[in-house]
């Protein structure tokens, strides 16, 4: 049984259909990429999930748990983490309470958090600027702390929303060593939203393709690449018949 | 956690700080004695306000500073607090202590009850609903006959037989009431700080922060921002509660339209803003300015042929636009405040500190 | 039944006046999100400006409105840009704190120099036109307040599309949502700002000085209107002016009906239970942008 299953969901804003009748399933410790131009509807898709959205139609099951309706808090308590498209840390705590204050989650008490939560750190490289003050951290830092403090949350499947955005090429490539080390040591299942294809493919299992809030392909990335409707759906009628 | 450059540097600071919170609580204490020999109790009764505002600011800061919300009518708990403790007094003789406890309990469930629901507003909204349930609870006081309504409450009084049963009772006679009640708001205010202290260091203290800082994003971490919100709100009644009760003692009666005053919620704000929202000692640095200054010129420009002119009141809000266009961030906030070696916030280091003080505070 | 439209009516009309005292308000707060405690005291301004040139020139109020209106924008900008500007830096809070400061300061600086005496504009047009009524199907309509309320509602009205239809009003309005992407395309910020609280005050001194026709003037009075008129603007949901008329003539016939069939003594205490009940089902106001 998937992880993670949306079946047929539909989410509309107004009269826009931000997403119609998406269905993906997500197993165990697969990592998926989401891709698709932009207004997609990928966002849309990974706030349905992590409960800050409810689609109008369809279900999402997590783990045999029905969370359709369900608040963001208790998605993340099932084992759900995200990070932001638009990066999201607490920004008048320190480094290091921003990821206690994740950890807090799953060790009530304060010494073991704290524990967790260095250990965290250096697991995720932003050793060494456990007490600087979250807001003046940099972009490619923010964004490791951001995952740093949904890891702490112990997650099953962790959403990453388009965490390469506004990196260097440097930056990027530490970002993908990160994202493979937490696959390989913690296991988790991970879905992550990207545009850059050079990050998406080699990281990914599987690639979900969405175009105008609907899912056009999904399977191996080899496939993708060479699936007409994804070319026209990035590159133009121009380019499909060039498969 | 920290550099070992740095560790030494806070060992040192948090020295100084030490020595000036002893120098600080030694003078506190001893500060009333001289005052009682030469008789002019009047300097008492100004130190027991500075204690009460500021025991009240740091109640507030619960709600306000540490969790962020916009809450007006913090008042109110203050009138629940009172009440229940008169009541008590009235019609079962209990001692004021025992009325501490009562009135805690009944002010932190009626919190409960009706800011959970009111959780789901956010931001101005929310500040509204507080200010929303102040004003249903002033024709409520007026007018409800459990608590006689406008016509009050009044304690009895029963001047005490001994130390002992007046210590009890509270009830204390002229001249040494001031200085009963100034060591009462004293010891309170030293247990509110031990409070906040403590929950700013607590699991609680961290989720509030992340409410006040980014509440979506604390939520997808698995904060219940409704649970604590409610909780923040729920600290901040205790506080106002027991300061309800202290306030009931020492004027010996409850009347509706005094225990709802506006000032009872607008000075502690006004405290904390002006020495620094969210800082511990922020409330205790406002108080020690405002009320002495507030008292002292209602004394010298409120008498005389310009009395009742508002004066005083005038130069008060000059005082106060000053500040607050001069150091938005509240006095705390001045780099001198480093010298005391007081640390921020658990976990923030000394490279943080000035980061923290001089960040513009973002829209 | 009568009773009850009569009631209604009358608190449409007074609902209107609301509107007016809210809309300011609704520009500053609303629009700007910067916290004005002192809204009343502007007010206050008003109303004592529109006794004092009555009783000093003999200038009917309807006629007073306008030097007044002229000189409080210009009171709203100063406060602007000598106070409010410097506190923008710091947290919401500190605007509560100035606005107090200016409260405190405008409120005595009239007991200063007028005293707390309760002082009455006579003899004005509104009131020579007391006891002359309209009857509309058996309900009564006093001449002076309807008058007014209309008064009230074309300033509004005025005012809605100057906001919504003008350059300057979408200027103000982009300015509120985005201060930076504004600066981009040449809106100036702080002129925005400035115009905003100099519209604020304007207005709401208008609607004191029509309601000083009805209403005793002392500096005291201002306090009950700012707390009113924030419910108002939360209520009608912040960014829509439209919602805040919607919510005032709402909170105009709350109250108005409270007054005739329950006790007088809670009509404040229904309007806010009204809004809470409202906010609990539309936690953003009736008409809310955010």
């Amino acid at each position: 049984m998937a992880l993670l299953s949306l079946d047929h969901c539909t989410k509309r804003f107004g009269g826009l259909v931000a997403s119609r009748d998406v269905s993906i399933e997500i197993a165990e410790g697969e990592i998926v990429g989401l891709i698709g131009p932009n207004g997609a509807g990928k966002t849309t898709l990974f706030n349905c999930i992590s409960g800050h959205y409810h689609p109008e139609e369809g279900r999402v099951e997590f783990a045999g748990h029905d969370i359709s309706r369900t608040r963001p808090d208790r998605v993340c308590h099932l084992g759900i983490a995200r990070t932001w498209q638009v990066v999201r840390v607490f920004g008048r705590m320190t480094t290091l309470d921003n990821v206690i204050c994740g950890s807090l989650k799953r060790e009530n008490r304060l010494g073991p958090a704290r524990a967790r939560a260095e250990a965290l750190l250096a697991f995720t490289g932003l050793h060494g600027k456990e007490d600087v003050l979250a807001a003046n951290l940099t972009l490619a830092d923010k964004k490791r702390l951001e995952i740093t403090r949904a890891l702490a949350t112990r997650p099953r499947l962790l959403l990453l929303d388009e965490a390469m955005s506004g990196l260097t090429a440097t930056e990027t490539a530490e970002a993908v060593e990160l994202v493979r080390r937490i696959h390989s040591e913690l296991r988790l299942a991970i879905c992550v939203v990207e545009h850059v294809m050079e990050v998406v493919m080699p990281l990914s299992h599987r690639v979900v393709v969405l175009d105008y809030g609907e899912k056009i392909a999904d399977g191996p990335p080899e496939d993708i690449v060479r699936n007409e409707q994804v070319i026209k759906a990035y590159l133009g009628d121009h380019y499909a018949g060039q498969a | 956690m920290t550099t070992p450059a740095a560790a030494p540097a806070r060992r040192r600071g948090s020295a100084l700080g030490w020595a000036a919170a002893l120098t600080g609580l030694t003078v506190a204490i001893v500060y009333p004695i001289p005052i009682q020999m030469s008789g002019y109790t009047y300097f008492q009764t100004v130190g027991f306000l500075v204690f009460l505002y500021a025991m009240l600011g740091i109640g507030w800061n619960f709600i306000g500073g540490l969790a962020g919300q916009f809450d007006f009518g913090p008042n109110i708990f203050l009138a629940t607090g009172a009440y229940t403790a008169a009541l008590l007094a009235v019609h079962f003789n209990w001692s004021p202590w025992l009325g501490f406890v009562g009135a805690i309990l009944v002010s932190v469930v009626i919190c409960a009850l009706i800011t959970f629901p009111v959780t789901k507003l956010r931001g101005h909204y929310f500040a509204i609903a507080t200010v929303a349930m102040w004003m249903i609870a002033q024709p409520i006081g007026a007018t409800w006959e459990l608590i006689n309504g406008s016509r009050g409450l009044f304690i009895p009084m029963k001047p005490a037989t001994g130390l002992g049963e007046a210590l009890i009772t509270l009830q204390f006679p002229g001249r040494s009431k001031g200085l009963v009640y100034y060591y009462i708001a004293l010891g309170l205010f030293i247990a509110t700080v031990v409070l906040f202290r403590t929950v700013e260091r607590s699991k609680l203290g961290y989720y509030f922060r992340a409410i006040r800082d980014d509440q979506e994003g604390a939520e997808a971490i698995g904060i219940d921002s409704r649970v604590y919100k409610t909780a923040a709100r729920c600290l901040t009644a205790a506080v106002f509660a027991t300061g309800g009760v202290v306030y009931c003692f020492w004027a010996q009666a409850v009347f509706p339209d005094q225990v709802l005053e506006m000032n009872w919620a607008i000075l502690p704000m006004i405290c904390t803003v002006l020495g620094g929202l969210g800082r511990l000692w922020g409330p205790l640095l406002g108080a020690i300015i405002l009320i002495p200054i507030a008292q002292v010129m209602s004394a010298t420009l409120g008498a005389g042929p310009l009395a009742g002119r508002g004066l005083d009141v005038i130069v008060y809000g000059i005082i106060i636009m000053g500040v607050a266009a001069g150091r938005p961030n509240g006095l705390l906030s001045l780099p001198w405040a480093r010298w005391f070696g007081r640390t921020p916030a658990p976990g923030s280091g000394r490279a943080a500190a000035g980061a923290v003080e001089d960040a513009p505070a973002r829209r | 039944m009568t009773e009850l439209l009569q009631a209604v009516v009358n608190g449409l009309q007074m609902g209107a006046l609301y509107a007016l005292v809210a809309v300011g308000l609704a520009i500053i707060w609303g629009l700007m999100e910067m916290v004005n405690f002192a809204h009343g005291e502007f007010m206050m301004l008003g109303m004592f400006g529109a006794w004092w040139l009555s009783s000093t020139l003999g200038l009917d109020p309807l006629i007073a409105m306008v030097p007044i209106a002229l000189v409080m924008y210009g009171l709203g900008v100063v406060v602007y840009t000598q106070l409010m500007r410097r506190v923008q830096r710091g947290d919401v809070f500190a605007q509560i704190f100035a606005t107090v400061g200016l409260l405190l300061f405008l409120q005595n600086t009239v007991v200063a120099g007028f005293t707390s005496d309760y002082r009455f504009v006579s003899d004005t047009v509104l009131a020579r036109l007391s006891g002359v009524n309209i009857d509309l199907f058996g309900i009564r309509l006093g001449l002076p307040l309807l008058i007014a309320g209309l008064i009230g509602l074309a300033l509004f009205i005025l005012l809605y599309l100057l906001i919504d239809r003008t350059e300057i009003g979408l200027s103000l309005q982009a300015t509120s949502e985005d201060r930076e992407a504004a600066m981009l395309v040449g809106i100036h910020p702080r002129r925005m700002f400035a115009m905003a609280w100099g519209l604020g005050a304007a207005l709401v001194a208008v609607a004191g000085v029509i309601l000083a026709n009805f209403f005793s003037v002392y500096p005291q009075v201002g306090l009950q209107f700012t707390v009113l008129a924030y419910a108002i603007v939360a209520l009608g949901g912040f960014g829509s002016i439209l919602g805040t008329l919607i919510a005032a003539l709402l909170v105009g016939v709350v109250q108005s009906v409270t007054v005739v069939y329950l006790a007088p003594a809670f009509k404040d205490a229904f309007v806010f239970g009204s809004y809470l009940l409202i906010g609990l089902a539309r936690p953003q106001g009736l008409f809310g942008r955010f």
